[in-house]
């Protein structure tokens, strides 16, 4: 009885107090430092640099966002749709590129499948600082510094094989047998893809290409490389850049930080629960 | 079976039916195969060749074939060793206080309490954002004068004057290394939140009625059915860390004084700031060598994974 007693005793001290001061404290940890800068981006530039620090606001202002969105010489607005277009083409590209690749490695055996599983999934843990300086070789080549079309294809690199790998799983996850009833009916093998497949791998597809999307909104290192004007510069590259100018505009690189957060952030709330589920799924099954 | 037989009886006279579905499923890598063609294996062959070569992009008239020169000089820099053992402290302090933490943190987002959902997105965040979000935010946390950490440290007292976190060669690392874990625990926190939520409750209940207290119910119960996910997502999280280069290169440039460089921003610096590709080339067939080592390991230990389950 004594012994039940103590270890109930435990349970309740570790599921009470423990576990709430826990959450508290992860959360403050988590957030504490966004809404630090959000606070930051809220401040006039007496506020930002006065001494004793001031930790709120008092007059609240949207300056910094309005003057960094507008900068001529540090066009945020600009660096955003760049890599609104880069991430788009980016993220429909890949998906159409491995939705066919990752039906035909879940589909079709063939000689050299398991060691394409392989190189898709070693690839994955390529550093990408290794491609810089054959890929800028290369671009320099090909005319294509300092064009969308650089980074679209660099971005492939990381992107191709993730999704790829994501797909194989989806589409293994599908029954054979309505697809096969289907060429029965007449359809070929794309006619069974399209009409059979796709519709009922669209979630996963939809996750998938949306997370090519954010990992491509995180780019930086082959955007500073591959673009040497400003004006083609991606939100990434774009905030490293706002840094290099004469003298750091903390007040304007907090709106544009909070800026870049906020579409990754709202795209993953909606997505997490598929992302997370495939990346333990795919994570497990390598 | 049907199928076979009817498409085959359709399509024998150009070629047969098993060799036309193959040709298909290749028709479908095409593209896919292109892709890594060109952005991932003619690059590495190209880096390859590189290293072998005097090439200086704004030196165009001492590129020529040196051999392994590149290789001799990377034997004989100290800051490549420098940046190796760097590598070491920054993966090693990341990864594992990265698990500890998301481990803690794993634990505590499987409790059911209220706006469990709100709490875990949120908890998420610091793993989604971009990098050089990261750096840049932390970069104004450590700010000597106008940043928050110095002014609360001071506050209570830890600190008596203001540390040039981020300037000092003392700190940098530490400093760096503590923002790395930051974004990362998140990742531990869902993989093995994901694993927790995929043990069966009877087993705890089994465990229970035994007389298993929580702790035990922990180490005998819990620890060996997340065995799997905790190797796979180390391992991974290993590769990864090493890999990483955005966030010191944003936050410090791998200074001061090559104290938070790091292999992979060592790279990074020679050939995107000092423009050496052929000493670049050299550095990436070093990570390259690293990296399949990590992956020949990573790969050897998963399978034994699988097996013992």
């Amino acid at each position: 009885m004594a012994r039940r007693a103590s270890t109930d005793l435990a349970e309740r001290i570790l599921g009470g107090p423990v576990v709430w001061t826990g959450l508290a404290l992860l959360t403050a940890f988590a957030l504490g430092p966004f809404l630090w800068m959000l606070l930051t981006s809220l401040k006039d530039r007496q506020e930002l640099y006065a001494t004793p620090l001031q930790y709120l606001p008092v007059h609240p202002t949207f300056e910094n966002y309005v003057e960094s969105w507008t900068s001529p010489v540090t066009p945020f607005s600009r660096f955003f749709f760049n890599s609104l277009w880069v991430c788009s083409v980016t993220m429909i590209a890949t998906t159409v590129v491995s939705v066919l690749a990752g039906y035909a490695i879940a589909r079709f055996r063939f000689a050299g499948r398991d060691a394409l599983l392989l190189i898709f999934l070693s690839t994955q843990m390529f550093p990408s600082v290794l491609l810089i300086a054959p890929l800028l070789t290369q671009w320099r080549a090909l005319g294509l510094i300092d064009t969308y079309q650089a980074l679209i294809y660099s971005n492939f690199s990381f992107t191709v094989p993730f999704t790829v790998w994501m797909m194989v799983g989806y589409f293994s996850s599908i029954p054979r047998d309505l697809e096969e009833s289907a060429m029965i009916d007449g359809c070929n093998h794309f006619g069974a893809l399209c009409r059979i497949v796709l519709p009922l791998a669209t979630p996963g597809i939809a996750a998938t290409a949306i997370f090519a999307f954010v990992v491509s909104w995180s780019e930086l290192l082959f955007a500073i490389s591959f673009t040497t004007e400003t004006n083609m510069r991606t939100l990434s590259a774009g905030l490293l850049y706002m840094v290099g100018q004469y003298e750091v505009q903390w007040g304007q690189l907090s709106a544009g930080v909070i800026l870049s957060t906020v579409p990754v952030a709202v795209l993953f709330a909606f997505l997490q629960r598929h992302l997370i589920h495939g990346l333990t799924a795919g994570a497990v099954k390598g | 079976m049907t199928s076979i037989a009817l498409s085959s009886s359709r399509t024998r006279p150009l070629i047969s039916w098993r060799a036309r579905k193959l040709l298909i499923g290749y028709s479908y890598l095409v593209p896919a195969a292109l892709c890594m063609l060109a952005t991932v294996v003619v690059p590495i062959i190209l880096a390859i060749k590189m290293s072998l070569y005097a090439d200086v992009l704004y030196k165009p008239q001492e590129y020529r074939f040196i051999g392994l020169g590149n290789y001799v000089r990377l034997v004989q820099d100290p800051v490549f060793w420098q940046s190796l053992w760097n590598s070491v402290v920054w993966v090693f302090g990341s990864v594992i206080l990265q698990f500890i933490f998301g481990f803690a943190a794993a634990l505590l987002l499987q409790q059911a309490f209220r706006g469990r959902a709100l709490v875990r997105t949120l908890t998420l965040l610091p793993w989604i954002i971009p990098g050089v979000v990261v750096g840049l935010i932390w970069e104004w946390l450590y700010q000597p004068n106008y940043g928050v950490i110095n002014d609360l440290l001071i506050k209570v007292g830890l600190v008596h004057e203001r540390v040039a976190w981020l300037s000092s060669p003392d700190t940098a690392m530490a400093a760096v290394v503590f923002t790395n874990i930051w974004r990362g625990i998140p990742f531990f926190a869902i993989m093995l939140l994901a694993g927790l939520q995929a043990v069966p409750d009877e087993l705890y209940d089994a465990a229970h009625v035994d007389g298993a207290n929580v702790f035990q119910r922990f180490w005998h119960v819990t620890l060996p059915l997340l065995r799997p996910i905790i190797v796979v997502a180390t391992a991974t999280r290993i590769i990864w860390t090493f890999n990483y280069a955005d966030l010191i290169f944003v936050m410090t440039g791998g200074g001061p004084a090559n104290a938070t460089q790091i292999t992979s921003t060592y790279t990074l610096v020679q050939a995107y700031s000092v423009l050496d590709f052929g000493y670049a080339g050299a550095l990436s067939v070093v990570l390259l060598l690293v990296m399949l080592a990590f992956t020949a390991a990573y790969l050897h230990i998963t399978r034994g994974v699988e097996e013992t389950d």
